[in-house]
């Protein structure tokens, strides 16, 4: 795991990516800070971050978009999987690669309540709890990045389907309301859904018989709850889309307060991501 | 030790390797020999554990590759078609990160990189961008990576592609001193690779297996045609009819003369067959010059055509006379060394007669499309 890392991050810093991240990063933090911060006097470091959350859309894309895509074009791939390593350790070491160029951000940005704390009193806890959320906010993105690079062997493709992808999380809470909340809308979204899961599970298995099955049971299920007991789709919809809207976990870090559950969700999604990813390497062994 | 049993991978309706079985010894070269599409390079990645089979087992010294990958990845190190090579790295950088990966000790780490970089000659770009390195370069360090941690069994994959003459010399001296220690499979659709370096040759085809065995048995094997080439000094009618005294030549066929006042042409006797001296003493009684003179055997590329294109070959090899044709033409293009020939000449040659084997191949191929009648008018 280690040699991996150590081979990522050294090419984020040879080829250029790694600075421009953590500069382009930087000057928008900084920019925030200074209209939020320092002009309005703000003694909130929180809100500054919970309005440059949108950064994450835009730019991890570009640090992620190269991971795995660019060892199978290269063919690189076949060196790291014929080698004693597990796809666990290649995908950690990506991931903690990619992580601690985020982590450099996130360390210079600590000492910005610092800075702050020259001119007054500052809230330490809230500001350092909303670092931590936005550490592990970030955390997930990468997580996604990886996993969708992993799927691609186009650097181009990852990215514009990470962006895709990143947008449609940040603006879910907006598409929740615009919904019906009524259940028929709630039984067609979900079977969506179930639709999506499934050519997932086929584009990474290739197995007709598991993703039918996995739709079918899915669509039944649903079919039966809509006409036996539709009142469970009562606001799941909205449930759902909050659910699957890795930004608006941020608000209850933004207001101040520190949201355990948000930090368990953050996690679970880091966890999710690159467990799927690792299945990704080790498919090729069941397809 | 690999040991290969009834592999089969399938990708969709299309089967790429199809019930291969096969072992490669300890302390041996098994070369694969195939042409594009075999399946050589899907065997190989199954072997390696970067792709699973269909079907099948594979194991390296008694340990499965699904039940304990890692284990048999550390036995085996790959050299895949294309190198796998992180163009932004330093030659040095990316053997660090190969020994890294596979797992060799920090202690023992700077020597055998140094080793290893002076066995595959690539001392000199240690510090050179992996990028601005030649393809011959570029193969080498892909060869050096494989052979890192010293592993037991070798998997190189057309390692020689891209090299220049000199390069491909020295990266089999490398094979063949490698193989003392380790297992070596080879692939390529170089014939004369095959023969040159490996111990035994595999021969597949559209995945399956066609036969095993040393590569100079092959051509014992498959081999004699019964036929000899001459090219003779002297009038061109009084060869044919010294020659037509001879109640062994079954048949006989002209060339184009390689030569002014020369003869060329191919005799035919019955398989195993040797008129060599019969021949050689009724040119000599008649003052008749044999300048050159060799017995025909099937090259590995004869063997090679003979078994891979089964469709053709029952065309072609209908006709005992049409096989031998084939394989003469294309004989005259190898290297000698491998079919043993025998060469009687009696004066020294002439320095341009080498050149104009092409063109006699030329004529043959020509030849042989009506060469029932010339057939008849030589027969005798």
């Amino acid at each position: 795991m280690l040699a991996i890392y150590k081979k990522e991050l050294r090419s984020y810093f040879t080829s250029m990516i790694g600075y421009v991240f953590i500069a382009f990063f930087l000057v928008i933090i900084g920019i925030y800070f200074m209209i939020y911060n320092l002009m309005f006097g703000l003694a909130n470091f929180e809100y500054c971050l919970s309005t440059v959350t949108f950064i994450f859309v835009l730019l991890v894309p570009l640090l992620t978009m190269r991971l795995m895509s660019e060892e199978k074009k290269q063919k690189t791939d076949q060196l790291l999987l014929t080698s004693p390593l597990s796809a666990r350790s290649i995908i950690l070491g990506k991931f903690f690669a990619v992580f601690t160029i985020f982590a450099i951000v996130m360390a210079i940005i600590c000492m910005y309540p610092l800075i702050m704390s020259l001119y007054g009193s500052i809230p330490y806890a809230s500001a350092y709890g909303s670092i931590l959320g936005f550490t592990l906010l970030g955390g997930a993105y990468l997580a996604m990045g990886l996993f969708i690079s992993s799927l691609t062997e186009s650097q181009m493709v990852a990215a514009v389907i990470s962006f895709a992808v990143f947008l449609f999380t940040a603006l879910m809470e907006g598409f929740a309301n615009i919904f019906p909340t009524d259940n028929k809308t709630a039984y067609m979204v979900f079977s969506v859904i179930v639709l999506l899961i499934c050519l997932l599970l086929y584009h990474l298995m290739h197995n007709y018989t598991v993703s039918l099955t996995i739709g079918v049971v899915g669509i039944g299920g649903l079919t039966a709850i809509y006409l036996l007991k539709p009142t469970m789709f009562d606001g799941s919809v909205i449930k759902v889309f909050e659910w699957l809207s890795v930004i608006s976990r941020f608000d209850t870090f933004s207001a101040g307060i520190f949201d355990l559950s948000g930090v368990i969700y953050y996690l679970s999604i880091i966890f999710l991501f690159t467990f799927l990813s690792m299945q990704v390497i080790k498919k090729r062994r069941w397809s | 030790m690999i040991e290969v049993k009834n592999l089969v991978k399938r990708y969709g309706d299309h089967t790429a390797v199809d019930h291969l079985t096969f072992t490669a010894p300890k302390g041996q070269i098994l070369g694969f020999l195939g042409p594009n599409g075999a399946g050589k390079s899907t065997t190989m990645n199954i072997i390696t554990g970067y792709m699973s089979a269909t079907e099948g087992t594979v194991t390296v010294d008694g340990v499965d590759i699904y039940e304990e990958p890692e284990k048999v990845k550390k036995m085996i190190g790959y050299l895949p078609e294309f190198p796998p090579l992180y163009p932004d790295m330093t030659v040095l950088e990316y053997l660090n990160f190969a020994a890294d990966i596979k797992k060799v000790s920090k202690k023992e780490k700077k020597q055998m990189i140094g080793e290893i970089m002076e066995a595959t000659g690539i001392t000199p770009m240690a510090d050179r961008l992996i990028k601005h390195l030649s393809k011959g370069y570029k193969q080498r360090v892909g060869l050096a990576q494989a052979i890192m941690g010293y592993p037991e069994v070798i998997l190189l994959d057309e390692p020689t592609v891209g090299l220049d003459p000199k390069q491909i010399i020295e990266i089999r001296e490398l094979i063949k001193k490698l193989s003392k220690n380790h297992t070596i499979i080879l692939s390529s659709h170089i014939m004369q690779e095959v023969s040159a370096v490996c111990d035994s040759v595999l021969i597949i085809d559209k995945g399956r297996m066609i036969l095993q065995d040393k590569p100079e048995n092959l051509s014992t094997r498959l081999g004699s045609t019964g036929g000899l080439k001459l090219t003779v000094k002297g009038g061109r009618d009084k060869v044919l009819a010294e020659l037509g005294k001879i109640s062994r030549i079954i048949s006989m066929e002209e060339q184009e003369p390689s030569g002014e006042g020369m003869v060329d042409l191919t005799v035919y006797c019955k398989e195993n067959d040797d008129i060599r001296e019969e021949v050689f003493y009724a040119m000599s009684e008649a003052k008749l010059p044999i300048l050159e003179m060799h017995m025909i055997r099937m090259s590995l590329e004869d063997i090679f055509l003979k078994v891979t294109n089964k469709a053709e070959e029952n065309m072609k090899y209908s006709e005992e006379n049409d096989s031998e044709n084939d394989s003469e033409e294309r004989q005259s293009d190898s290297d000698s060394e491998e079919h043993q020939s025998k060469n009687t000449s009696m004066e020294d040659r002439e320095p341009g007669q080498d050149d104009e084997t092409d063109a006699d191949s030329i004529n043959i191929e020509i030849k042989n499309d009506n060469k029932e009648g010339d057939q008849n008018a030589s027969d005798l």
